[in-house]
């Protein structure tokens, strides 16, 4: 069988002098798209700066797909990193941001500039693509940024908040672009405060705390390795104030909360399986449940639970 | 990926860090340094031209000249040269003296006569551009100046700048997230220093050259070309050259090492300095001992009021042959480039605490 390639940290630990970046962290990345989530200062960052090879380890190790990022020469051709450094070297126009990285990638200088084009046109900068990048507005430079870590159509693509600053077509242009790589079996591992995207966009999500992790995988089965925080559900059904009584009945539902209209019902259990039995008693009892709606499945809620803020 | 490959890739990055080398704002005052000694010798150049051109109106000749003798009256040598370019007067109360001069000029030499009480007691002559002189205060500039100070500061400032000077500017990262070995990186960057180094303290050093020769004799320079002048040249611009490989491999180290570029500075510079009264084995791993010795002209001895320190500090080592100083540099040069290349390959970005 042929083994999947991955982004593998086995046990890798960094400081900065006293300061802790991530602590003992073994994860695997398969293809498709992956989140990193946690609060600032969480490790985030050293994590894509260590699977960039921009920082290393200084317990344990890094691979991406079985190359470590100690070589550059052969990691950072199938490698591209959007990071959030916003600077750019003195004086460079956006166009030989990108046109730069391809000739030392080896394509000839034609092919080089067919390839930056392409990714600039993707980021929709072509516009202004003959412009000195330091005159350029955040979004603008986010842009190019991104427009650099993809022009070489890299297999994994690190992005450190990639989504900020893009206007609402070229965020969605650039989810789509996203979710078709992770159709190819390439790698997107990103980070995001936006975290209703992060929610839509992510198979996976990593939940960094205090530079080590705190769970990891699909965001649902994410969100039940959370248990000390209950499951909440959303319910539209007739005669909602009986429902709520019979469910507040059940040891596991610990709140249950009528909405305004009198018609809806917010419901936190410790236990999703014997609250889907319980619903389904309810429901042969002709209760008439016209929905049941997960209220807490999403990174926003993991993310409060998270720093400490409860789900909403 | 073969080396051809990454010789590419080292030029290509020469090619874009070369406007950073030559023009970065952090290192505009090495255009000062290197062009700094020009000063003096265009200004010694233009101060000689004017003299001449002032002074060809009233000028003796050397018939005039020879009629003159000390013991005659301030009238009579007046009287056989005419009006002198320059004159004076002073008063010596205590010995009841009076003492006068006069300067004439003989269309090559200023001669400065000196009268006491009337009558001519000293007759001095002095080459209004000498030649061999001028060459020895180029050689002593050169060795004292150019090459212990200006080459060395001017390095300093070019190559700690190519990582340093990104490190602060916080784009180092778009360099180590290139497809490229760390090492071509490092080779990329400092032949991009060497180039602008070489073309700035070369440029300099070729200015400084002709400007010992522009306001000669032409007949002299003539003679000069035809003799050792084009062998000194090469060899002054070797020497500037050499330095600048060397020192440049040294800074691009140490900017990779260190963050405050004045603490390296001073301890080579003393180390440097002190090479003349190293042991032997230790002079041969200096630059300077091996770029002084590529220097065609020897500089000016020191004379006995010169200080003890001074002297010590200034004095060369024991020569080393042309070839060998040339061997000796690029040795230097490799094991520095051996040790940064081991470097860069642990170098992290940690903009944070720049």
């Amino acid at each position: 069988m042929m083994s999947v390639p991955e982004v593998v940290f086995h046990n890798a630990s960094k400081f900065y002098g006293e300061v802790l970046g991530v602590n003992k962290v073994s994860l695997r990345i398969p293809p498709g798209i992956t989140a990193l989530v946690g609060p600032n200062g969480s490790g985030k960052t050293t994590l894509m700066n260590l699977m960039a090879g921009l920082i290393l380890p200084d317990r344990g190790s890094v691979t991406v797909r079985g190359l470590s990022p100690r070589d550059p020469e052969k990691l950072m051709r199938v490698l591209g990193y959007a990071t959030q450094y916003d600077a750019a070297p003195r004086g460079v126009t956006g166009f030989d941001f990108v046109l730069t990285g391809l000739l030392l990638w080896g394509h000839a200088r034609a092919e080089a500039e067919r390839r930056a084009w392409k990714a600039i046109e993707r980021v929709s900068l072509a516009d202004a693509a003959g412009r000195k990048i330091a005159a350029y507005s955040k979004g603008m430079r986010q842009r190019i940024r991104l427009a650099q870590a993809i022009a070489h159509d890299p297999e994994v693509v690190v992005l450190d908040e990639p989504l900020n600053g893009l206007d609402p077509l070229v965020r969605a242009e650039t989810i789509a672009m996203f979710r078709e790589w992770a159709a190819q079996e390439r790698h997107v591992i990103l980070s995001s405060h936006v975290l209703q995207e992060v929610d839509v966009i992510s198979d996976r999500v990593i939940l960094i705390s205090n530079g080590m992790i705190v769970a990891e995988g699909q965001v649902r089965n994410v969100r039940d390795e959370i248990s000390e925080h209950p499951s909440q559900f959303l319910i539209r059904c007739r005669d909602a104030s009986r429902v709520a009584s019979l469910l507040f009945a059940e040891k596991h539902v610990t709140e249950v909360r009528l909405n305004e209209d009198r018609a809806g019902l917010l419901v936190l259990t410790r236990n999703r399986e014997e609250f889907a039995h319980t619903l389904g008693r309810i429901a042969v009892n002709d209760y008439e449940i016209e929905s049941v709606l997960p209220a807490d499945d999403n990174v926003d809620s993991l993310y409060g639970y998270l720093i400490g803020q409860g789900g909403r | 990926m073969n080396f051809a490959f990454r010789l590419r890739q080292a030029l290509l990055i020469a090619r874009l860090e070369l406007s950073r080398a030559f023009f970065s704002k952090r290192a505009f005052w090495v255009y000062g340094l290197a062009l700094f000694p020009m000063i003096i010798f265009v200004g010694h150049g233009l101060d000689v031209t004017w003299k001449r051109q002032r002074w060809a109106a009233t000028s003796i000749t050397r018939e005039q000249m020879d009629r003159v003798t000390e013991g005659q009256t301030l009238e009579e040598v007046t009287q056989k040269l005419g009006k002198p370019i320059r004159q004076g007067q002073w008063e010596d109360d205590d010995n009841k003296r009076v003492h006068a001069w006069r300067s004439y000029y003989d269309g090559k030499r200023r001669i400065d006569l000196d009268f006491t009480n009337g009558l001519l007691t000293h007759i001095r002559a002095q080459e209004l551009a000498d030649f061999e002189d001028d060459r020895t205060v180029l050689a002593t500039v050169f060795q004292y100046f150019y090459l212990r100070l200006a080459i060395f500061f001017g390095c300093l400032g070019i190559f700690m700048n190519l990582f340093r000077g990104e490190m602060l500017d916080k784009t180092l990262h778009y360099w180590l997230l290139g497809p490229a070995r760390r090492e071509t990186l490092l080779a990329g960057k400092y032949l991009a220093g060497v180039a602008a180094s070489v073309v700035i303290f070369g440029v300099g050093t070729a200015v400084c050259f002709y400007g010992v020769l522009w306001y000669q004799n032409p007949a002299e320079v003539q003679a000069y070309w035809a003799g050792p002048g084009a062998s000194h040249l090469f060899w002054y611009l070797a020497a500037s050259s050499l330095a600048c490989i060397g020192y440049g491999s040294v800074f691009v180290a140490a900017g990779l090492l260190v963050r405050n570029p004045i603490v390296p500075a001073a301890l080579l510079l003393v180390w440097e300095s002190i090479n003349g009264f190293l042991p032997a084995a230790l002079q041969k791993l200096s630059v300077l001992y091996y770029v002084q010795s590529l220097c065609p002209v020897p500089p000016v001895d020191f004379d006995e009021d010169t200080p003890a320190l001074v002297k010590m500090l200034l004095a060369p080592a024991e020569p080393a042959s042309a070839a060998m100083a040339v061997v000796g540099v690029m040795g230097v040069t490799a094991l520095v480039l051996l040790a940064a290349g081991r470097t860069i390959r642990r170098t992290e970005i940690n903009y944070g605490t720049e």
